[in-house]
């Protein structure tokens, strides 16, 4: 495979919204990967491409990607508004605030941010059921960072 | 008892004098660079601490915030209420996360502050005013072996032992008005609301909620409330240390729970009738659409009010709303 071949790869790649090419063959490995603007996925890394965070929007998904993952799409985020450490319960021996499949809406606390010795109640914001929990108890967020996904009601 | 407890007791009890760096760090057990860092964490939420390179460490000044750690800290043991103490920003009412710890299983004694209380409720369904960093709200867990229509016992061992406390760090004279007000020169400074969970025959649990008005200005107080509310500080005409007050009423009240726990009530009643200005006077009782006048003779052994009608009979109160005549 010449530089003439790969050219024509890429050619093929792009005319049909093909987002990576890879091939083998006696010890020749080549992998190719196509950026963000045309399909919508960013640069980044493989991680990224399957994370629905940072997927497509729905106009742009190829048919190609499963239906999953528009659904996933329309999930909001509950973002954290502050450093600090994530508690999902007001203390260690109570149950958490929220799980999966719990119903919120906008005034719903449903987690503790500890910060500066103070115990901050977040409340959902929106209004619909959580989907996932992002962050494991106990553990350092920080500004902006999502930490719950609620599907809208 | 976690990091910064043990640090600020440590200093605390050397006083005057400092501690170096060396000798914290072996108490605790850890580095002294683990030290100074939890010295600037300290810091940083307005601990004056100063540090000279021969004298170690001192603290100087503590701010005026309600931080967990050194509650439990200042506190030190108590059987029950206390063993546990968490702090937050702001939240509707500290009895609903009582409410909640208690729903899921957790154990009695545990006490939520919160600087500020968005739906701060009193008896009857009122309000509480809770303005960020000005007072004293919290709630405390109770699992009370007691039968429901003894909850009231609660509220007249909460008003007992917060009465006792705030007279520790003043010199007012304070009047309890039955069941649960505390007043001083005739206006409400603190009200107990006392929030019980019964089965048919026993308590499940209590949620115990104490507003305290410490330092607001006469004038921070809303106008509709000026005539009856006030604070201590607008009484003294000084600022009070908030967290001092906390550990004073956390430890009276620990104390008169334990002796509630061992069956006397009769002693904490004796000693609430002695603060109870509702005794003696002529008193108007709302129930619902009803009005009872009469005179207020004494407190059964359940906590209810007897109050002699004008009829003569003699009428037990264990709820409604009491106006004193003047």
């Amino acid at each position: 495979m010449d530089l003439k071949d790969i050219k024509a790869v890429i050619e093929i790649m792009r005319k049909n919204s093909i987002s990576e090419f890879e091939m083998e063959n006696q010890g020749f490995k080549i992998r190719l990967k196509r950026g963000a603007n045309v399909i919508g996925l960013p640069p980044s890394s493989d991680e990224s491409a399957h994370a629905p965070v940072f997927a497509a929007t729905p106009s742009a998904v190829p048919t190609a990607l499963p239906p999953a993952a528009s659904v996933l799409n329309a999930d909001a985020e509950i973002k954290s508004p502050m450093i600090g450490t994530f508690y999902r319960a007001p203390s260690p021996e109570s149950a958490p605030y929220v799980e999966v499949g719990t119903e919120v809406g906008p005034d719903t606390v449903v987690c503790i941010i500890e910060a500066m010795k103070v115990m901050n109640e977040i409340k959902a914001e929106v209004k619909g059921v959580i989907s996932k929990v992002l962050v494991e108890n106990a553990k350092p967020v920080e500004y902006g960072q999502p930490m719950f996904k609620v599907r809208p009601s | 008892m976690n990091m910064d407890a043990e640090i600020l007791t440590a200093l605390r009890s050397s006083g005057a004098g400092s501690l170096s760096g060396t000798e914290l760090a072996q108490r605790l057990g850890v580095s002294r660079a683990a030290v100074w860092a939890r010295i600037e964490d300290l810091r940083a939420l307005g601990y004056e601490i100063t540090a000279s390179p021969h004298g170690g460490y001192r603290l100087l000044s503590t701010p005026d915030v309600l931080h967990a750690d050194d509650l439990l800290s200042r506190l030190g043991k108590t059987r029950v209420i206390g063993r546990d103490i968490r702090v937050f920003r702001e939240t509707t009412s500290t009895n609903d996360i009582i409410e909640k710890l208690a729903r899921d299983g957790v154990r009695e004694g545990v006490v939520v502050f919160a600087e500020s209380q968005t739906k701060g409720r009193g008896r009857l369904g009122r309000r509480w005013v809770s303005p960020r960093g000005a007072g004293l709200w919290f709630s405390i867990l109770l699992r009370p072996v007691l039968r429901p229509h003894e909850a009231t016992q609660l509220t007249i061992m909460a008003a007992t032992a917060l009465a006792r406390a705030i007279r520790e760090q003043t010199d007012f004279t304070l009047e309890v008005k039955w069941p649960n007000d505390i007043l001083v020169g005739g206006r409400k400074v603190a009200g107990i609301l006392t929030e019980p969970t019964a089965e048919l025959d026993r308590i499940r649990h209590v949620v115990l909620g104490i507003g305290l008005d410490v330092n607001q200005a006469a004038g921070d107080f809303p106008p509709d409330l000026r005539r009856i509310a006030t604070s201590l500080r607008a009484e003294a005409g000084r600022p009070f240390d908030r967290a001092e007050l906390a550990v004073t009423v956390l430890r009276a009240l620990d104390r008169d729970y334990l002796r509630l726990k061992e069956g006397q009530f009769e002693g904490l009643a004796a000693e609430w009738e002695q603060l109870c200005t509702t005794l003696g006077r002529d008193v108007t009782i709302l129930l619902g659409s009803r009005r009872i006048r009469g005179r207020a003779e004494s407190l059964d052994s359940e906590g209810a009010l007897l109050v002699r009608t004008e009829h003569g009979r003699l009428e037990r109160i264990t709820g409604g709303d009491v106006t004193l005549a003047k």
